[in-house]
Parts: structure tokens; sequence; C-alpha cells
């Protein structure tokens, strides 16, 4: 039986760590705005919840 | 949000607030990279607010300048001031006492610029332990990972609020290494 090989993924985590770094050195005014966009994202995703669940169940044919 | 922020800062000028600091994922936000949250938790000292026998403080005081300024909408977690709901917690602790003390002002950047206080790295950390939230493990496995947190400083917090046994909980739940265990 031959050994599976998997990919080495070590240089996305890198690139994620990277990335939050950087995100973490943003300006308090830069970090504030990402804050309102991420929350207006949420909220629509919100909203899309609370029509699914509100609208009528799907029958079964 | 910033706008919700210059109206806390505005609460204060106007006497409605006296010392304050933003807690919770707002005041991370300074220390981290952003996060989703749904509102500003915002530490006010209670010396000028009205305490009732049962231990019940009014934020009669807050409610009415916000009120003067048109901020009338409440929601679940408090007061809506504009996008942001915004929840005021009257100090409830020597821990609380002590985060806002030590609070630190910074400077957000913008025309014009703004200055808020907002809780230090170690008191988030601290208060994040003793609320003991998913979130808040999450909260404090952040700040340790970005090293945001002065740990030297922390272990001082933690021991000097007797708080060493929540840590090692913490480390133990989370599979963080101890910082502070002596091997």
């Amino acid at each position: 039986m031959t050994a599976k090989h998997y990919p080495d993924l070590s240089d996305i985590f890198a690139r994620r760590d990277a990335g939050r770094k950087q995100r973490a050195r943003m300006s308090m005014g830069e970090k504030l705005k990402v804050m309102d966009k991420l929350r207006a994202t949420a909220d629509e995703f919100k909203e899309m919840r609370e029509r699914r669940k509100s609208a009528p169940s799907r029958q079964k044919d | 949000m910033r706008y919700t922020l210059e109206t806390i800062v505005k609460l204060r000028e106007r006497g409605a607030i006296q010392d304050y600091a933003i807690a919770g994922a707002v005041a991370s936000l300074y220390y981290l990279e952003p996060m989703l949250t749904e509102d500003i938790d915002v530490l006010v000292s209670i010396t000028h607010l009205e305490q009732r026998g049962s231990g019940l403080v009014l934020l009669t005081p807050i409610e009415n300048a916000l009120a003067e300024m048109g901020f009338t909408e409440r929601c679940d977690v408090g007061i809506r001031i504009g996008d942001w709901p915004v929840q005021f917690l009257p100090v409830a602790s020597e821990l609380d006492e002590a985060g806002l003390a030590e609070a630190i002002e910074i400077e957000i950047d913008g025309s014009p610029s703004l200055k808020v206080r907002v809780l230090s790295p170690e008191h988030i950390v601290a208060k994040a332990l003793t609320v003991g939230r998913a979130k808040d493990l999450v909260r404090i496995q952040a700040f340790l990972a970005e090293k945001a947190v002065n740990l030297d400083k922390l272990k001082a917090l933690l021991q000097r609020f007797n708080l060493m046994s929540d840590w090692s909980s913490f480390c133990f739940k989370s599979g963080c290494p101890n910082p502070f265990s002596v091997t």
C-alpha cells in the first residue's frame, strides 16, 4: 500500500498570518471603516436568514 | 462607527459620563485585526450615577443626555447611536475600576482626529477571562497569538485580581501553552 501524499499548506498559513498582521497594523480610522463594512455584510446575511425562516416551507410533490 | 464614538466623547464633554473606556471587541480593534461585532461596549464610572439600595445602577443621566441629542431608539443590548447599538456598562468590580483608571487615550485618524479612551490590552484579556464566553476565549487567544499583550503586565494584573487559576483553566481548555507556568 502506497502512502498518500498531501500538499504542504504551510505557505497558505504563513500568508494568512501575514495578512492578519498587516490588518492589525492598519490605522484605527481604517479599521473602523472595515468594521462598518463587516457589520453591513453580516446584516445582509441576517436579513436573508430571517426571510428564509419566515418563508413558507416548500412542500414535497 | 466613528460617528458613534464621537457621540460617546460628546457625552463626556456634556458631563453625562465621567470616566469611560471603550471595552470589548471595539477596544480590541486598536490592538488586533478588525473582527465582526454586534455592538460597542463602554465601561463607565458610577460615581455620578444613582444607585438603588438593591445595587441597581440607573443610567438616567446618560439616557437623558442621549435623548436630548436625539438618540432614543433602544435595542436588545442598549441604545442605538447612529448605526451601532451601544451598551453602557457601569463599573461592577475592582477589576473594572482598575481598567478604567488604567485606560489609555488613543487618537483616531481622520478629519478632525478624535481621541477616545480604550482599555489596555492586559485589561481586555483579564476582563475576557472573567466573562469567559467562547468568543472571549477566542479573543484572548488572538491577543496571545499576535503578541499584542505585555505578558509581564498581564501576569501582574492576573495576580492582583486573583485570576491565575482562571488563567490556568483557560490555557488548559484552549490548548494554549501557559506562558506563566514554571517548568
